[in-house]
């Protein structure tokens, strides 16, 4: 295929995409209108289901699959970073000098750690009751560790943070998806159904049957991933010196 | 509109504009104010917000700002700190006019929302963010005295 | 409202592309981040919302700088102790 072919192939597709794109934009509902299709049904599905939350719902009941797609591209995204920035053969690790740190930082960042930590395990915790569930809380718990560098140095991070088992942890925690959602398909019938386990009360913790399972599955992966991730990062920019000549 | 959304309404768009103003031109330690004062400004503006659409668990929004919005003005604070250092930004005024407002704000707030847990979770937010930033405040002017790496 | 928001996030990001240098470019992104959030919340979207504050506000200004500061560090000679 020469290229000028191939740049006709790339425009008659474009073209397509854009005319289907259009057309699809010319039959949506009007902006803040209070006709609401989709909406309407999923509501409905939600409250069926006793989740408070429809977002909640939608991600991890009625389109968990996607969810299952999303989270594989994060646990991809942090395989290849952690691929990529490995420490190679013409590099070595120097050891960073300990930061000074005035007090009153210091006092705040360690009070405000378990403080994050805490809230963290809450948005994920309420997923399907409030507004945030895995991925928020997860980023947030993960950002409340790295306090420890900000507020004090890298050696005190490390202490803490063995990257080795947060990348297990990662990796469970998305098989800990897989399994929840084959659990399903052999005692429900279909992949990832949510009919297996009991709705509970409406609006209460342990409502909306595998919902908070799956919350807790995709806040432990991001909050893992988001840690190997900074970690790579961190020894890249702090630890690892190239050497030169290379 | 309410009165909870057109106040919200000024201090978000007062607050944006200024902080956006400041943060695109001038000096770094001018754009490092800027970025701090505008979390100090969104936070009570998120809160208005919960307020004016009468759903509590917008809260929880303004919590997580509250929380990492002083954390991401300490990471400039950490990484910039020799760049700071030769030239540290002044904004004691600036800082404690922001936590005055943000205080303000929840002090209101709680009244209207009467003694109940809603109230706790606003106090935990207003608290957080007024330390959180006049901490990232001190940090930015000095926190990071040494070289750090 | 929301015309305010979309206006606010509408100039942040033209100020974003328009600045040059990276270091500067996060702090308009970390300031972006917080204005999206906002808009996000005034259409009624407190999921999304708090997606971005958690990642905006802090987590990638930390990648950004990292990077910027892995860049820019001079390459050291073989056993040059600090």
């Amino acid at each position: 295929m020469n290229r000028r072919t191939r740049l006709w192939l790339v425009a008659v597709g474009g073209a397509g995409l854009a005319a289907l794109l259009v057309a699809a934009c010319l039959e949506l509902p009007d902006f803040g209108g209070d006709r609401h299709p989709y909406g309407d049904r999923a509501v409905h599905e939600s409250l069926a289901r006793h989740t408070a939350n429809t977002i909640a719902s939608v991600n991890f009941d009625q389109r968990a699959l996607d969810t299952l797609g999303e989270i594989s591209i994060l646990f991809a995204a942090v395989v290849g970073c952690v691929v990529l920035l490995r420490q190679t053969r013409d590099e070595h690790r120097a050891r960073p000098r300990p930061a000074d740190v005035a007090r009153p930082v210091r006092r705040y960042a360690l009070a405000v750690l378990p403080v994050a930590l805490l809230t963290g395990l809450y948005v994920i915790a309420h997923g399907q009751l409030s507004p945030g569930g895995g991925f928020q809380g997860g980023v947030a718990a993960a950002t409340a560790l790295h306090l420890l560098y900000l507020g004090a140095d890298y050696r005190t991070l490390e202490r803490i943070r063995p990257v080795g088992l947060y990348e297990v942890g990662d990796a469970l925690a998305v098989s800990a998806y897989l399994v929840t959602g084959l659990a399903c398909l052999i005692g429900a019938g279909s992949f990832l159904a949510n009919t297996l386990l009991p709705y509970g009360t409406f609006n209460t913790l342990s409502s909306g049957g595998t919902v908070p399972l799956l919350n807790a599955a995709v806040g432990m992966e991001v909050a893992c991933a988001v840690v190997v991730l900074l970690a790579r990062f961190l020894d890249q920019a702090v630890e690892i010196v190239e050497e030169n000549g290379t | 509109m309410n009165g909870w959304l057109l106040t919200a309404g000024v201090v978000l768009a007062a607050g944006g504009a200024a902080a956006l103003l400041g943060v695109a031109t001038g000096p770094l330690r001018r754009r490092v104010v800027a970025q701090n004062l505008l979390t100090a400004l969104a936070c009570p503006g998120l809160l208005l917000l919960a307020q004016a659409y009468d759903r509590p668990s917008y809260v929880d929004v303004a919590l997580v700002l509250a929380l990492l919005g002083p954390v991401g003005t300490l990471v400039f604070a950490r990484l910039l700190a020799d760049e700071l250092a030769a030239d540290p930004p002044r904004a004691r005024t600036l800082t404690w006019a922001a936590a005055g407002l943000g205080a303000a704000v929840v002090v209101v707030l709680c009244a209207a929302v009467g003694p109940s847990r809603a109230m706790v979770k606003l106090l935990v937010t207003g608290a957080l963010l007024i330390v959180g930033n006049v901490i990232a405040s001190h940090a930015l002017s000095g926190g990071f005295p040494g070289e750090s790496r | 409202m929301i015309v305010v928001a979309l206006l606010l996030v509408a100039a942040c990001a033209t100020t974003a592309v328009l600045v040059r240098d990276p270091v500067h470019q996060a702090l308009v992104l970390a300031v972006l981040g917080t204005v999206l959030a906002v808009l996000f919340t005034v259409l009624q979207a407190p999921d999304v919302a708090l997606s971005q504050l958690a990642v905006g506000s802090a987590l990638t200004p930390l990648l950004m700088l990292l990077a910027v500061r892995k860049v820019k560090r001079p390459r050291r000679h073989k056993g040059d102790e600090r």
